[in-house]
């Protein structure tokens, strides 16, 4: 039979597949929100007895670092757990017998994961909101596009990680400890230091600050801004997706695609 | 002797059906892991709609076969066409019409339930999952899993999860699937409607299906043909029938009443008898050879006034095939 599907068929498949096994690991998902949420509130708190009310002077950067930091550890740990976890189930080489392509497939994946992402991103900066009483310009055209191209760098991290768990197996170690430079990388003094721009979220992350802080729009943001966020995004992932294109190649070559 | 004859025409000619033609068409193969070779210029060709086993003992290489076929393994050496694309030049479009049931169960996602994995692949495979509902249906019909159909797979037994992965295998109304070991673990019974359902499927719908298993008795009930590897290489490429009638009569046994053991003695003197087992006034007498011997046996009998109540000849099954070619134990 010819196909009678395409990749609109794909995505959608992959996105509802992704969203079903969230929800159905529901301790999982939940305990992913509430620790999201505690941790942030030990630090609010935590601050706020310890430095007063200086913490209320930068609560909004805080809350927008702590969002993208959310954010980009979804997208970073989601792409790397997916493959890990379909290396596991024996799933993953199913994924490369396919008339798309394995890249194609697992980009699917990573537009999966980031929806995802974003929903459970959002519940825990409503939660933050409420919790310190801040308010944040939420421009949806501006916020979502920043956030979307501070993370794809993450994505690209996650991507060549996820090549490494392919071909070495077991780097978990690696893998957790990666995540904790987002916080660094996060809160790099992007606008001081120019050569900071080109590292993974720095760019995003002073963009989004002052989108949601200071009520910048996209389109007033400097072209030059844009373009590094747009180069670093597109830069990090694809250096990333070539890395995992590699990694997966050799793995075919050694004959591990599939074991874990 | 097949074994010796499959060796020949391994080494010096292409398989048939020709590269265009064949579903399925492997020539000269070739997989080395570090000092182990771990597939050795194989070749083989499957014509469309026939159900081919891949037998061998464990270490042989059908497993590496099998992935390199795929893509999953990136062979050393050699040419692999499904339905007349050149997979290694292009990939996508030689999976197209192509799924696999590559480990046992754990094949598809057992937290999403029988349907959703059915719709999950057939999307994958580039199929539009809501003009294959029938399809699916038909499907969950056959193998016996419609009640199941909106239950997460992880609380099925064994023996469902096993169909779940042959089914969803065959979501994307593909034209060839390979299948690692599908009845690895099953009791007798599931095991047996696998089969048979295996069987039905390959005819009702041409699939073209290349099968893997240690059980001879799979390869025996569903295969059309048999490629028997050993150490990486095809030692045997041929019908069942073929393979067997390759091994000819091993041998005859006889049933005879009241035989007295003089008779026994000059059967002896006379043939090669390699059991004689006596019962409830009943003498078996198995001897070794070809229809001269059985003549000679007979002529004994004949001579010592013993009337024969059953005749039988002693052949070998696919096992006994199989060991001799493999030297497997």
């Amino acid at each position: 039979m010819s196909r009678s599907g395409g990749y609109y068929h794909l995505l959608k498949a992959v996105i509802y597949r992704d969203l079903l096994i969230w929800v159905r690991y529901p301790v999982d998902a939940a305990l992913g929100l509430v620790m999201g949420v505690f941790f942030f509130g030990v630090m609010f708190y935590g601050g706020s007895l310890l430095a007063g009310e200086a913490i209320g002077e930068s609560i909004e950067g805080l809350v927008v670092g702590y969002f993208l930091w959310t954010l980009s550890l979804g997208a970073y740990s989601g792409i790397t757990n997916e493959i890990r976890s379909e290396a596991s189930w024996g799933t993953l080489e199913r994924h490369f017998i396919t008339p798309f392509g394995f890249g194609p497939v697992m980009l699917a994946k990573a537009v999966a994961i980031v929806l995802r992402t974003f929903l459970t991103s959002a519940i825990v900066l409503a939660v933050m909101l409420l919790m310190t009483g801040t308010s944040l310009d939420l421009n949806v055209l501006t916020v979502v596009p920043v956030a979307i191209l501070a993370i794809a760098s993450a994505l690209g991290l996650g991507f060549a990680m996820g090549g490494l768990s392919v071909l070495y197996k077991q780097i978990g170690n690696v893998l957790n400890l990666l995540q904790f430079s987002f916080i660094g990388l996060i809160s790099a003094p992007a606008f001081d230091l120019p050569w900071l721009k080109a590292l993974p979220l720095a760019q995003g992350s002073a963009l989004l600050q002052r989108a949601m802080t200071e009520g910048v729009r996209l389109w007033e943001f400097e072209p030059a801004a844009l373009a590094i966020l747009v180069a670093t995004a597109v830069g990090y992932l694809a250096a990333g997706y070539v890395a995992f294109g590699l990694a997966t190649r050799r793995a075919r070559r050694l004959g591990v695609l599939g074991d874990y | 002797m097949a074994r010796a004859t499959a060796d020949a025409e391994t080494e010096t000619a292409r398989p048939t059906p020709s590269p265009d033609d064949a579903a399925l068409y492997v020539d000269g193969l070739a997989k080395q892991f570090g000092d182990v070779t771990a597939v050795d210029g194989v070749s083989f060709a499957v014509e469309s709609g026939a159900v081919v086993g891949l037998l061998g003992p464990n270490g042989a290489g059908k497993t590496t076969t099998i992935k390199s076929i795929l893509g999953l393994v990136s062979p050393d050496a050699g040419e692999v066409r499904i339905n007349g694309v050149d997979a290694r030049a292009r990939p996508r479009a030689a999976y197209e019409q192509v799924d696999a049931m590559l480990e046992g169960a754990r094949n598809d996602y057992w937290r999403l339930t029988v349907r959703e994995n059915l719709r999950y692949f057939a999307a994958v495979r580039g199929q539009n999952p809501d003009r294959l509902t029938a399809r699916h249906e038909e499907l969950l019909e056959r193998f016996d899993l419609a009640e199941k159909a909106d239950t997460q797979v992880r609380s099925l037994s064994r023996g469902m999860k096993q169909k779940v992965s042959l089914a969803s295998a065959l979501a994307g109304d593909v034209s060839v699937a390979f299948l690692d070991e599908p009845t690895l673990g099953l009791d007798v019974e599931s095991s047996l409607q696998l089969r048979r359902e295996i069987v039905n499927l390959a005819e009702d719908r041409g699939l073209t299906l290349v099968i893997s298993s240690h059980d001879m008795e799979v390869i025996e009930d569903v295969c059309d043909r048999v490629v028997i590897m050993s150490d990486g290489r095809v030692v045997a490429d041929d019908t069942v029938e073929n393979l067997l009638a390759g091994f000819e009569v091993r041998g005859y046994r006889v049933t005879a009443r009241d035989v007295p053991d003089e008779t026994v003695a000059a059967v002896r003197d006379a043939v090669d008898v390699t059991e004689v087992t006596a019962l409830d006034g009943q003498t078996r007498i198995e001897v070794a050879g070809d229809s001269a011997a059985f003549y000679r046996l007979t002529n004994v009998l004949e001579a010592h006034g013993v009337d024969l109540d059953a005749v039988e000849t002693i052949q070998p099954d696919l096992a006994e095939a199989f060991v001799e070619m493999t030297g497997a134990e």
